[in-house]
């Protein structure tokens, strides 16, 4: 006991320091680290909440860029098959029209050759009428007498020939 | 010039002394209580400014606990004890070094003697004070021993039976760790008492010998042993409670 006298140890000062620091304790713990530490852990929940907010909207947004990629892909391709179309579609017209053009050429072509020759044919039966004509006046001047008409167009027409 | 080894009593109230290293533990402790407070009133969700700083303390020590429980329930369960030794300590520790600390008090004759009864000592100058701090670290640590493996499992650590296995050897190791709950309460509190009263010696003598300038890096050695010294006694307290209430399997 003569120890703890000359180091200054006092039964009295002793509980009291460990009623104070007891007091201390309860106090932070009641009044700081409890809500501190609580709000940490809030605040913990809550970031993580938003990593993974913000990780689901990104993945959301790759899906969406993906589906993106795959309409436009789509509709390039749905374009493509589109022109090529109108393409051949477009060949075929045109070849159906030049056949159609040289069909009504061809016909046309006929028919004016047709038409030639009927025109021809009709000119040359005019003109040998009328070359008989010519041929029996020239004889009814030169002969000075008609024939009978019956007869002298054979005749004419024979010697046309 | 005279250095007392004993705080000084400013006065009686009734029986009871009131020496100084007894008022600034309660300076301290009302600081930081008055701290806490006003902590605690301005805690927000979004942090800002001081609670950035309490925050990161807090949770700083709080990761350092874990890491060494790697226990959540545990670590939830020893912060509280850890936290408030570590910030008492340090903040007790630098009250001392104040200005006035040592020099500025009462006048006193003692023993024929005059001398001065300096209003400011560090309530860890005081045996008094990490006596009762060694004491509560050391019960605490027992205490949560027995509630988490059980009286009977954590006496067995102390009373091992001499007719078993290890016969004497262990009921000697028993006896060793009985010895060792006392040296620990020992080793806390002298280890404490000595640095910082050596410390404001020290300052003092200094201050004694040249009064500026030189005792500048004996007061910033002073400042970071009082953190040194803090974070050893609640380390070390964190480490028994650790050791206390991990079952011993033999």
């Amino acid at each position: 006991m003569e120890l703890l006298n000359s180091l200054g140890i006092n039964g009295k000062l002793l509980l009291a320091q460990i009623i104070n620091f007891l007091i201390l304790l309860f106090v932070l713990y009641k009044f700081a680290y409890g809500p501190v530490l609580k709000m940490l852990d809030e605040r913990t929940k809550k970031i993580e909440k938003g990593m993974k907010d913000a990780e689901a909207s990104g993945k959301k947004l790759e899906e969406i860029a993906a589906r993106e990629k795959g309409i436009l892909d789509e509709a390039r391709n749905q374009a493509k098959e589109i022109v090529k179309r109108s393409e051949d579609t477009a060949a075929a017209q045109a070849e159906e029209i030049v056949i159609v053009a040289k069909d009504q050429t061809q016909k046309m072509v006929e028919t004016a050759q047709k038409q030639i020759e009927q025109e021809k044919n009709r000119i040359l039966a005019e003109a040998k009428s009328e070359i008989a004509n010519l041929v029996m006046a020239a004889t009814e001047k030169i002969i000075g007498e008609k024939l009978d008409s019956e007869k002298d167009r054979e005749l004419i027409k024979d010697a046309i020939k | 010039m005279d250095i007392s080894l004993v705080p000084e009593t400013i006065f009686h109230l009734g029986s009871f002394p009131f020496t100084n290293s007894l008022i600034m533990t309660l300076v301290t402790s009302a600081i930081i209580i008055g701290i806490s407070f006003f902590v605690q009133k301005n805690t927000k969700l979004i942090p800002r400014g001081f609670q950035n700083l309490f925050e990161a303390i807090i949770e700083y020590f709080f990761e350092l606990v874990h890491s060494v429980t790697q226990d959540k329930e545990e670590t939830r369960q020893f912060f509280p004890i850890v936290m408030t030794i570590f910030i008492f300590i340090i903040i007790s520790n630098w009250m001392g070094l104040l200005p006035g600390a040592g020099t500025v008090g009462l006048h006193e004759v003692k023993e024929g003697k005059s001398i001065i009864a300096p209003f400011i000592r560090s309530g860890s100058a005081d045996l008094n004070t990490t006596l009762a701090l060694s004491l509560i670290a050391v019960f605490t640590a027992n205490f949560m021993g027995i509630s988490a493996i059980g009286l009977v499992r954590y006496g067995k650590k102390f009373l091992i039976n001499p007719f078993k296995k290890p016969y004497f050897i262990g009921t000697f190791v028993g006896v060793l760790e009985l010895i060792s709950e006392m040296a620990k309460i020992i080793s806390f509190s002298f280890r404490l008492f000595g640095n910082v009263f050596a410390g404001e010696v020290l300052l003092i003598v200094m201050l004694n010998l040249v009064p500026y300038f030189v005792p500048l890096p004996f007061l910033f050695l002073e400042v970071f042993v009082g953190f040194v010294q803090a974070l050893v006694f609640s380390m070390l307290t964190l480490v028994f409670l650790k050791m206390a209430v991990t079952a011993h399997d033999h």
